[in-house]
């Protein structure tokens, strides 16, 4: 048997690794159809109940309510299944007893990371997709309605998820499988406080502040700004950015720390049992 | 007691090498100052009853566990500093891990040989489907596959990146006596043609007896002995290697 392989620290090597996460994610992705269904299943529910209300508001003759939610649907879908569908791959990798196998190849924790991060965005593009083509479907609401800034606030919005889901799965790592119902939960945390539905004027003052924290907060209350006829808030947008590369900053400490962690404790080997 | 003999392999280059190796769990002492070496070419064994320290040592060696006091250097690199590319010419297999139910075994072993850098994955994917002759299941998805087939894939896996460093936590536990003697024969093979180290643990005396160049005997945390099957019955004044195992995990 013959074998050639990229120098192991080389580009084209580590570009072979993510890529051979990616490639696995996908073809589980599609050797289980219910992974499908579930995509679209829950967006599609929850676009399906805020679109009658918003009907139902929009007998009232509300239209700029009516657009803000079914917008707010949209791009909360989009922190939400960012954040989940990271935290999956590792949880998929758990309960396959596969976590040890891709801890002893030459895999580092950043590729592991880039490779679950590549492919939750093929899902989340997806999964938008299918919702944005529902939503003008169903209750004539097109997202492209809030234009270019549709890419910042996806943007800000993917990078966020991305934070959480490895703040998650440091959780696990530090704390056990009995901790992954932060993986499916964590992201919760900050809808009631980042004004995904209504303005941040509506919560207490302190919590406000705390809100202002919040990277999503900035993009849904520059969404609704930009559907009420303002030009897209950039100074919002750089500040969640700014917020965006902090979260990520601890995300990334908070895994490092729980790796180093789990490997002087042993508690990576358990995952093996 | 404490009855450690001279390196096998005097002559050969150490592929692996680990000093003075010690993890604590606690109050409980795991693994105490074991110290070990695996040459070019060699076929090691570490056996000893549950709670040896087996599966501690093995997962420190391979990164797992971060040992509290000592050092491992692989083929001369220090395993802490030098990860990727040491990682890189190692693997491992054991009877307890699993790998993705929904892919086909062709798709486990692609996305394997990309971890690893190959080039040409599809190829070595084919050459060692042959080697374990687990062509007829690469279409077969793992969930679907026995456990001594899914015991097969697990070792192409690991024989993707030809190591130079092969370890095993009871390779063969899941194999009935014909795919056991099999495997045992192709690993042999493997570990001559390829010149690598390997480092097996096993619970089947007759198994390390037949494969295992030299024998590391670990109770306690500890490496009590070190030798041939042969020089371990010696050692211990009984007929052979089963003995020795049962004279140890009774004591």
């Amino acid at each position: 048997m013959t074998t050639t392989a990229f120098p192991p620290l080389s580009a084209a090597a580590r570009r072979r690794r993510i890529g051979g996460v990616v490639r696995r994610d996908l073809a589980a992705l599609r050797r289980s159809p219910i992974r499908i269904f579930e995509i679209v299943f829950w967006p599609t529910v929850e676009l399906v109940v805020w679109g009658f209300v918003t009907v139902y508001l929009r007998a009232g003759d509300v239209p700029f309510i009516v657009s803000a939610l079914l917008g707010a649907v949209l791009l909360w879908q989009i922190l939400h299944r960012a954040s989940n569908e990271v935290s999956m791959g590792f949880l998929e990798d758990i309960w396959s007893r596969n976590l040890l196998n891709m801890h002893v190849t030459p895999l580092t924790a950043a590729e592991y990371l880039s490779g679950l991060v590549v492919f939750s965005l093929t899902k989340v593009v997806f999964s938008v997709a299918v919702m944005g083509t529902l939503a003008y479907v169903l209750y004539g609401f097109g997202i492209l309605t809030v234009g270019v800034a549709l890419v910042p606030f996806m943007a800000v919005l993917l990078v966020l998820g991305w934070a959480l889901a490895i703040a998650a799965i440091s959780c696990v790592l530090r704390f056990g499988e009995g901790a992954q119902v932060i993986a499916w939960s964590l992201v919760f945390v900050f809808q009631p406080i980042a004004g995904v539905f209504y303005p941040v004027s509506v919560l207490p003052s302190g919590l406000q502040v705390v809100a202002w924290f919040v990277p999503a907060t900035h993009v849904f209350q520059g969404m609704r700004d930009v559907l009420g006829g303002a030009a897209i808030p950039w100074d919002r947008m750089a500040a969640a950015a700014a917020l965006d590369v902090v979260y990520v900053a601890l995300a990334l400490g908070l895994y490092t720390v729980t790796l180093r962690h789990a490997r002087a404790k042993g508690r990576l080997s358990r995952f093996g049992e | 007691m404490r009855r450690v003999r001279a390196p096998a392999h005097p002559g050969r280059v150490a592929i692996l090498q680990a000093d003075l190796l010690a993890k604590r769990f606690g109050p409980v002492t795991a693994v105490d100052e074991v110290s070990l070496t695996v040459a070019e070419g060699e076929i090691a064994g570490l056996l000893g009853p549950n709670g040896a320290g087996k599966s501690t040592t093995l997962h420190m060696l391979l990164g797992l566990v971060t040992p509290d006091s000592g050092r491992i250097r692989i083929f001369g690199l220090d395993l802490e500093r030098h990860r990727t590319e040491v990682l890189n010419q190692v693997n491992f297999s054991a009877s307890y891990l699993g790998l993705p139910g929904v892919l086909q075994v062709r798709e486990v072993l692609d996305a394997f040989a990309r971890l690893y850098g190959l080039r040409r994955p599809a190829v070595t994917v084919a050459e060692v489907a042959e080697l374990l002759e687990i062509g007829p299941l690469l279409r077969r998805k793992v969930i679907d596959l026995s456990s001594g087939q899914q015991t097969r894939v697990q070792l192409a896996k690991a024989l993707l990146n030809r190591p130079k460093l092969l370890i095993l936590d009871e390779p063969t536990a899941a194999l009935d006596p014909d795919a056991g003697d099999r495997i045992r024969n192709l690993l042999v093979g493997v570990a001559r043609e390829w010149g690598g180290a390997m480092l097996i643990t096993s619970h089947n005396m007759r198994e390390v007896e037949r494969m295992c160049d030299r024998i590391h005997f670990m109770s306690g945390g500890r490496i009590i002995a070190t030798g041939t099957a042969a020089e371990l019955a010696d050692l211990f004044d009984v007929a052979d290697l089963e003995e020795v195992f049962l004279k140890v995990a009774r004591q």
